[in-house]
């Protein structure tokens, strides 16, 4: 069997098609997971009464489960739920009309959720209570000093964590090609299947991956230098 | 006017506060003394109820709270009529000095933008910042930082500032420009209650000297009172200790 460089363009250029999925993939599942990993971090900080073993078990759960696992978990067990709902309140709804990407944003919002919540607590935890109390002695409630003093500087300590989160979701959102969502790698199997040219089309997969995870790196980079613009003179 | 009435606090089994009762009249510079693990910082904190007392009744005007049941509503109207100065500054370290002195301005008292503005460039300019409105707290001096802090609670205009040893992280050539802005707002007429170990401003600026001992007020007076005349065996040894050069028959 023989290289075939061409072929990696061609396949570079119809894998192109697949990067929309991807990134809706990893932006949707790293939204939702920040912001059910923000909650999660805040009920465990504040030991909030009834959440917090629930918070301790989502986190210890799907931490030691594999990513994999969660995608099959939902796809097999949320249908039965869904239709079971629908059978019992009378709802039309049936599991057969969801689109197969829901089951990727689904289940990779409650992985990427597990993983955000040590991101944003470790950001958090990072942050002097002194600030707090600063906050709360000028009249601040609680709410306005996590938002406008807490949550900025636990952003700025956990940046450098959170384009690791990032670039885990988006390598991770490969696994969708198990439930027939057609990712970038999903496609390449496609793409190279038709001539069995399937070194070619995974170099293009690999390409595109590359190229993706280096802009996250950069706009990273970019972000960190503009928030941290106070951290002057301090240890980086 | 504040008055303190039976404020005790207690961490797990340390009784550190102990039926607390003081007045301070609107105007008056008190300062409190004592040892560490007195309980004095603990007593400032409750004030402003950065450390939720056990028991008592802490009155600001004709405002109180009863420390038993406190709403969340309460302790944030006491936060309101009061400020503090932390002992390590405690800026917003993601914020200049004047956004550090606008903050409080903008998001608790509502003042328009310009506005604020205008009142926190004047107040940094009295505490002699006035070159230093766009730098942040860490490209400042512990002095400087100290000085944007009471700005940032004069700007509040509070019934009563409370300065948490506020020179104790400084080094020693730094001590004099915080202490001398601290004077200059005494000076006006600005209600404080400072807990410090600066012997020599206590006994100048203070018109009411408290001193605390394993979580009691074991005696108060003016200064000429507490620093000439102690009348406790207690206050004459700490005296005795932190001022070697007084030499009290004991």
């Amino acid at each position: 069997m023989k290289l075939d460089p061409s072929f990696i363009w061609t396949a570079f250029v119809q894998l192109l098609g697949a990067v929309p999925t991807t990134l809706y993939i990893t932006v949707v599942s790293v939204l939702v997971g920040f912001i059910i990993g923000t909650a999660v971090a805040l009920i465990r900080i504040y030991k909030v009464p009834v959440l917090y073993p629930i918070a301790v078990a989502y986190v210890t759960f799907i931490r030691g489960t594999p990513m994999l696992t969660h995608l099959l978990l939902i796809y097999f067990g949320l249908p039965v739920l869904i239709d079971g709902l629908s059978a019992y309140f009378g709802w039309s709804f049936r599991s057969v009309n969801m689109p197969m990407i829901g089951f990727a944003y689904i289940s990779f919002s409650i992985t990427a959720g597990a993983y955000m919540s040590e991101v944003v607590r470790s950001g958090l935890l990072a942050v002097d209570r002194g600030q707090i109390e600063a906050a709360h002695s000028v009249g601040m409630t609680t709410p306005q000093a996590l938002r406008r003093i807490v949550f900025p500087q636990a952003l700025a300590a956990s940046l450098p964590n959170l384009s690791n989160s990032v670039i885990g979701m988006l390598h991770g959102s490969t696994l969708a090609f198990t439930v027939s969502v057609v990712d970038i790698n999903a496609k390449a199997e496609i793409v190279a299947s038709t001539n069995w040219k399937f070194f070619e089309a995974y170099v293009a997969a690999a390409l595109i991956f590359w190229g993706l995870t280096v802009l996250i790196e950069r706009l990273t980079a970019v972000i960190e230098k503009r928030i941290n613009l106070y951290n002057r003179g301090g240890v980086v | 006017m504040i008055k303190l009435s039976n404020i005790s606090k207690a961490f797990g089994r340390n009784q550190v506060l102990n039926n607390i009762n003081l007045t301070v009249t609107k105007g008056e510079v008190v300062v409190i003394l004592g040892p560490s693990g007195s309980g004095k910082t603990t007593l400032l904190r409750c004030v402003n109820y950065l450390e939720k007392p056990g028991d008592g009744e802490i009155a600001i005007g004709d405002f109180s709270v009863n420390c038993k049941h406190a709403r969340k509503k309460d302790i944030h109207q006491l936060r309101q009529k009061t400020a503090m100065v932390f002992q390590q500054y405690n800026l917003f370290r993601h914020k200049t000095a004047l956004e550090n002195v606008m903050e409080g301005l903008l998001v608790v008292k509502k003042i328009p933008k310009e506005d604020a503005k205008q009142r926190s460039i004047a107040l940094l300019e009295k505490v002699g910042l006035g070159n230093k409105l766009d730098a942040y707290p860490s490209q400042l001096s512990g002095g400087q930082q100290q000085r944007v802090g009471i700005a940032r609670a004069l700007a509040l205009e509070p019934e009563v500032i409370l300065f948490d040893e506020p020179t104790s992280a400084l080094d020693p050539e730094l001590v004099g420009e915080v202490l001398a802005v601290i004077r200059k707002i005494a000076k006006e007429g600005i209600t404080m209650i400072v807990v410090t170990h600066e012997m020599g401003f206590a006994r100048d600026v203070a018109n009411h000297v408290v001193f605390m001992d394993g979580g009691v007020i074991v005696e108060e007076g003016t200064p000429g009172e507490v620093f000439n005349h102690p009348r406790e065996e207690r206050t004459k040894q700490f005296l005795k200790r932190i001022t070697p050069e007084l030499n009290y028959s004991i």
